[in-house]
């Protein structure tokens, strides 16, 4: 496993690789592989948050482990559980056989199912390269954060039956939260924090270029001239650089050259998702756009 | 005869009643820590004796200001007890020094009673029970003191829902394969022992955002006490005012005390009582905070009489927003327990399809209302106090 060991290599290799990041989120990148620290990244939907995760994958050639967030998330599905069925029918097994049952049996390796917080720890305590991604941790409820303290600061697991596995070489983690409630501090205290915002002009035609090649320049510099104006509407919720992604291949399919106030009507439902949106769009005019 | 040591108590006392009256969140037990502490770092350097005391009481910087202040005066610069000092305050009575308090709630009333958390039963049963239906913008600013407390301490709490998380139930919908096997692990007879698992509860968070605009302002002082006790009983509490502008306020009203919450939401809050654009403030909340504090199913609580300055359209626009995206939206307008309230007023009208509760909230009696709301919304049909 190998990064570049400086933030200028580090930010050619995430070209390299597809992504085009603001400075400054290339030195807080780079930060947090190299001091071992988790990547906490904020922003709007959209804005790239997880594809950092998978960029860094591709670039150490390691795996990416992925725990996607969700209310009622708990120790059972990011640890690790036990395979239960499986231990009953042994203790089954073993007294029908009439042998004695011991807690070795059926407390082993064998019968534990590791998730992906374990499988994230056991890979790097091997050595291989690995980046854990806990996307949307806005989602999971507090109670679940306090799992992740013990996590983020030691690298460790402890299964009682079975032992500590501890990561020598921390594992790259990213994880991303789109704002839907605060994170709380102590969680945020073990890690390098980036607010990702909206590209610039400049910037998103860079990123059309790399992420929709056929598009040509004139039309992404279309696209996010577009695109800014839009985010400047008072919307409820303005579009991502995934929309303006979208919107080039949209328009590639429709085999348009050219931003037309016809065309952005056409295709408004690509970029703005919420009924109210299209009508503020709408009424203030989709030639306003072009 | 006193002893120097009981006059010397006895003074420890009348400073835990001045700390009090000034707004400390003090006890008895800290008259005791008090004497503890000053046991342990002795009467003979003042600056010593001040920084004790300051460890004992103050538990908030911004506290560190007025503590010293209430012991400069009490104590006289020099810490030196002079028995006559002593016998002069006790015969006195009273506190040396007050300071200013905003929406005085347990100052004079728990004057004698060592215990500041019981002011509700200070207020006199018959006295509380006519002042529950005293419209508050008719309360005498000592009555309205009395109301406050008793909003702020009544006992209720918030209904709950299933959340996602599990747990250990003995007639549960699932079985908990985890404690099934521990269970195996022991002595047991022919049948297997299965155990349960159940949805645990939680509670709904609750969004309030009030009208603090000129023809509200009792009314949401009075609403802000009653909600500054309710933060204590939901997981969950963020607190908005608006007149012009729509701000935040939640941090400031964490404050222990509430005459202290109330201040800090007054120095927060620039436009106490300006003019009332409704649906900009509710917009302004859709846009700024909706996703940040709208996770969890909340229950929104729009306290405002309904009279709007601002575009109806925008305000229907928004509150149909806001309203699709929470589990509950009740508007609470102190006007709507007086007689012959029409929900005409515009920003009222606009406002109304989107609403799924309208109650009145001018009376502690109707706030009552709100309570009985809150403990039972899990299954409550859509309220409209008044047509």
């Amino acid at each position: 496993m190998s990064f570049p060991t400086t933030v200028d290599d580090l930010d050619a290799a995430l070209v390299e690789c597809g992504y085009i990041p603001e400075r400054s989120l290339t030195v807080s990148i780079h930060l947090a592989i190299q001091m071992g620290r988790p990547l906490f990244v904020e922003g709007e939907p959209g804005v790239g948050k997880t594809e950092i995760a998978k960029v860094l994958a591709t670039m150490s050639g390691g795996e990416l482990i992925r725990l996607q967030c969700y209310e009622g998330l708990d120790a059972s599905h990011a640890l690790y559980e036990w395979d239960y069925a499986r231990q009953m029918l042994a203790i089954r097994l073993l007294e029908a056989r009439d042998d004695e049952v011991d807690v070795h049996d059926i407390m082993s390796e064998e019968y534990l199912i590791a998730r992906p917080l374990l499988q994230a720890i056991r890979r790097s305590s091997e050595g291989l390269p690995t980046v854990l991604l806990i996307d949307e941790l806005d989602r999971a409820d507090e109670e679940f954060e306090a799992y992740l303290l013990e996590l983020l600061s030691d690298f460790q697991i402890t299964i009682p039956e079975i032992g500590t596995v501890q990561a020598s070489t921390p594992p790259v983690v990213v994880i991303t939260s789109n704002r839907t409630r605060e994170i709380h501090d102590a969680v945020k205290r073990r890690c390098i924090y980036h607010w990702i915002d909206y590209p610039t002009v400049e910037r998103e035609i860079e990123i059309l270029h790399k992420k929709a090649p056929e598009t040509s320049r004139t039309l992404s510099a279309e696209l996010a001239v577009a695109m800014q104006k839009l985010r400047e509407f008072d919307l409820f919720k303005p579009p991502g650089v995934a929309e303006t992604i979208d919107w080039a291949k949209a328009l590639q399919v429709l085999g348009e050259v050219e931003l037309s106030s016809d065309v952005v009507d056409a295709t408004l439902g690509v970029i703005v998702k919420y009924e109210e949106d299209m009508q503020t769009v709408r009424t203030a005019g989709t030639n306003a756009l072009v | 005869m006193k002893s120097q040591g009981d006059i010397a108590s006895a003074n420890l006392v009348m400073f835990v009643r001045t700390l009090r009256s000034s707004g400390f969140a003090v006890t008895t037990t800290t008259t005791q820590h008090l004497v503890e502490a000053v046991a342990l770092v002795g009467m003979h350097r003042g600056s010593d004796v001040r920084e004790a005391f300051r460890a004992v009481v103050v538990t908030r910087r911004s506290q560190n200001q007025r503590f010293d202040a209430i012991f400069e005066q009490f104590f006289s610069g020099d810490f030196v007890i002079t028995l006559d000092d002593v016998v002069d305050r006790l015969a006195e009575r009273k506190p040396v020094h007050r300071a200013p308090r905003i929406g005085a709630t347990s100052a004079e009333e728990t004057e004698d009673t060592e215990d500041r958390d019981d002011v509700v039963d200070v207020v006199g049963g018959s006295a509380s029970e006519r002042l529950m239906d005293v419209d508050f913008a008719d309360l005498s600013d000592d009555e309205a003191a009395s109301v406050a407390a008793l909003l702020a301490n009544m006992t209720w709490s918030p209904s709950s829902v299933a959340s996602r998380r599990w747990q250990p139930a003995s007639n549960g919908e699932l079985p908990d394969l985890r404690r099934t096997l521990r269970m195996l692990t022991g002595p047991r007879g022919d049948l297997m022992p299965l155990a349960f698992s159940e949805r645990r509860p939680r509670q709904r968070p609750l969004i309030v955002i009030a009208d603090i605009s000129g023809s509200m302002e009792r009314y949401s002082e009075m609403l802000l006490h009653f909600i500054h006790g309710a933060q204590y009983k939901f997981s969950s509490v963020e607190a908005f005012v608006f007149a012009t502008r729509l701000t935040r306020i939640t941090r400031q009203l964490r404050a222990r005390n509430p005459s202290d919450a109330l201040e800090r939401v007054a120095r927060t809050v620039l436009d106490w009582s300006g003019g009332t654009r409704i649906g900009e403030a509710i917009g302004a909340f859709n846009r700024d905070w909706l996703r940040r504090v709208g996770s969890g199913g909340p229950i929104v609580l729009v306290v405002s009489d309904g009279w709007d300055t601002g575009d109806p359209n925008q305000l229907a626009l928004e509150m149909r927003r806001l309203g699709r995206s929470v589990h509950r939206v009740v508007w609470l307008n102190p006007l709507a327990g007086h007689e012959g309230f029409t929900t005409t007023a515009r920003g009222m009208a606009a406002a109304l399809p989107y609403v799924d509760d309208l109650l009145a909230g001018g009376t502690a009696r109707n706030l009552v209302d709100l309570i009985d709301l809150l403990q039972t919304s899990r299954n409550r049909q859509r309220s409209i106090a008044a047509r």
